[in-house]
């Protein structure tokens, strides 16, 4: 598991897992990112969800995904929602899994002017209190 | 809905404002109240009411029945809806179809909010699982994130944008109901020297959240005149569409559910999108107007900005867009937002827009958008044509 420097460490809400997203925080934990699969539809789903968006059924699998992905879009955030409080310019950024999902997270290890549409990524594990483990991404140099 | 056989007979709107202070069933009663007037018609003809969801009384499960009580209303329907923005023109159709199937005759159909006095929304599920950790700036952040792929795909001109703002604002000026706070003159650069805050969104883009309501009285065609109402106009098409690409897990987000809404209520009224005389998107943010613009065919996809540029939205131009201010200008009653467009269509196609009034008044658009899904630009999306008696 890699640290980083992150602009909203130690600000986070504590994530609020359903029931069902167990698989998902459990993975983290050990630096795994794990994602839902349809055998039906061959396809993944992110976020976790009680039946495959596809068909309906619950019959879904978990399957570790690489962690890496593209920048599909991004925004720098200048005036940050509660309970953030006096952090910097800061990159929210949509990420395209390689697993052809999307994930909304932040993009870390690197200054917001440096992020662009395309630009590869990969996952960073960063802590939110003692108990829970959150996917990041930084630049894939 | 082309046959014309139902009808709006009355409406009202209460001044939009910030922080009133007031209660979600005062400002509900008052636009109650004067949608009977405006109709003309006695309390003891309503037997049926829907109503937006609200942040005010968000906690409250029992929020219609609750209303209902409040405005001494005895009902054969009441329902309340929870499209966000998409609610007001949603609940038209929905009195529409509870009238034809006979379960009540005559709706006052409310949308009321006092989100900037009281808000009581506490929006769970995926948001505090995977997006409140993140920072994302609420609606502001995800249309950043919307805007800067359009940006990427189609080119965002911010002149565009600029003179879309300052057109709605040249409108709130006219409109005395439009929030006190918003009713200062605009310039483009104005526009474009606002602050960024969730990069490429300016402040300016933004809507302000407000206090307000409207309520429009709906019933058949038939019925309206046994009530002897003096004027009426009619719902003609309507179309909505949830969770566009719900199963597409990586869509183009520049696509928006209005292509299919739109489709649908125009077919339903037999029109083309040119023959649509006026238009009054829903406006949370500009770019949620281009693309509207976009997706209902009255341009190309991608070039919405340019058809910006070449088309005169005053009450005086070729396609008069939110004649009242629009939300943007107006300013935005919470989740009962979408009725302050609603109802500025009504009162054009009824001739009662003042120092503001088209000059083609036969018929209007009016748009509805509601809640923020996860990764994409938004839940629901409403669309529905309006035509003078």
């Amino acid at each position: 598991m890699t640290t980083t420097t992150d602009a909203l460490a130690g600000q986070r809400p504590v994530p609020v897992p359903l029931n069902f997203s167990k698989p998902f925080w459990d993975g983290a934990k050990q630096g795994k990112l794990m994602l839902q699969y349809c055998p039906v539809a061959k396809k993944y789903q992110f976020y976790p969800r009680p039946v495959s968006v596809y068909t309906g059924k619950r019959n879904l699998e978990w399957r570790q995904a690489s962690g890496k992905g593209t920048v599909y879009t991004f925004t720098i955030t200048h005036r940050p929602p509660a309970p953030f409080k006096n952090v910097p310019p800061y990159v929210v950024a949509t990420i395209e899994l390689e697993e052809k999902v999307r994930v909304i997270s932040n993009v870390v290890n690197c200054a917001p002017e440096e992020v662009r549409i395309g630009m590869p990524v990969r996952v960073v594990w960063t802590k939110i209190g003692d108990e829970m483990t959150f996917p990041l991404f930084e630049p894939d140099r | 809905m082309a046959d014309r056989d139902i009808a709006i007979i009355g409406y009202a709107e209460t001044n939009i404002e910030l922080r009133s202070g007031r209660s979600v069933y005062d400002l509900a009663g008052e636009a109650f109240a004067g949608a009977l007037e405006h109709a003309g018609i006695d309390k003891s003809e309503i037997d049926g009411m829907a109503v937006n969801a609200s942040f005010s009384d968000a906690g409250n499960p029992f929020y219609s029945p609750v209303l209902s009580a409040y405005l001494g209303l005895e009902l054969d329907w009441c329902q309340t809806t929870d499209l966000g923005g998409g609610s007001v023109t949603g609940n038209i159709a929905r009195a529409a179809a509870a009238i034809r199937s006979g379960l009540c005759k005559t709706v006052v159909s409310i949308a009321a909010d006092a989100q900037s006095t009281e808000n009581h929304g506490n929006i769970h599920a995926f948001r505090s699982e995977f997006q409140y950790p993140v920072g994302v700036m609420g609606p502001p952040g995800y249309f950043g994130l919307l805007s800067k792929r359009y940006d990427a795909q189609y080119g965002l001109d911010p002149m565009a944008l600029g003179k879309l703002a300052v057109t709605q604002r040249n409108h709130a000026l006219l409109n005395d109901k439009a929030c006190e706070k918003l009713r200062r003159p605009l310039t483009v650069e104005e526009y474009l020297k606002s602050p960024m805050i969730a990069d490429p969104i300016r402040m300016l883009d933004c809507v302000m959240v407000c206090d307000g309501a409207s309520a429009v009285i709906v019933t058949s065609t038939g019925h309206a005149r046994e009530l002897g109402a003096k004027r009426m106009i009619h719902p003609i098409g309507y179309g909505e569409r949830v969770n566009y690409n719900e199963t597409d897990p990586t869509p183009d987000i520049t696509a928006v559910g209005h292509t299919a809404a739109g489709r649908k209520a125009l077919r339903q009224a037999g029109m083309s999108v040119r023959d649509v005389q006026m238009f009054h998107p829903y406006d949370d943010f500009l770019i949620a107007i281009v693309l509207q613009l976009e997706q209902l065919g009255f341009c190309e996809i991608g070039k919405g900005c340019a058809y910006v540029m070449e088309h005169d939205f005053s009450h005086t131009g070729d396609l008069p867009l939110n004649t009242g201010g629009g939300q943007i200008s107006a300013g935005q009653a919470g989740l009962a937002g979408g009725g302050h467009n609603l109802v500025e269509a009504v009162r054009q196609l009824f001739g009662e827009g003042g120092p503001r009034q088209v000059r083609n008044r036969s018929n209007a658009m009016v748009t509805g958008i509601g809640w923020i899904p996860y990764g994409r630009n938004w839940g629901s999306s409403t669309v529905m044509l309006l035509e003078a008696n």
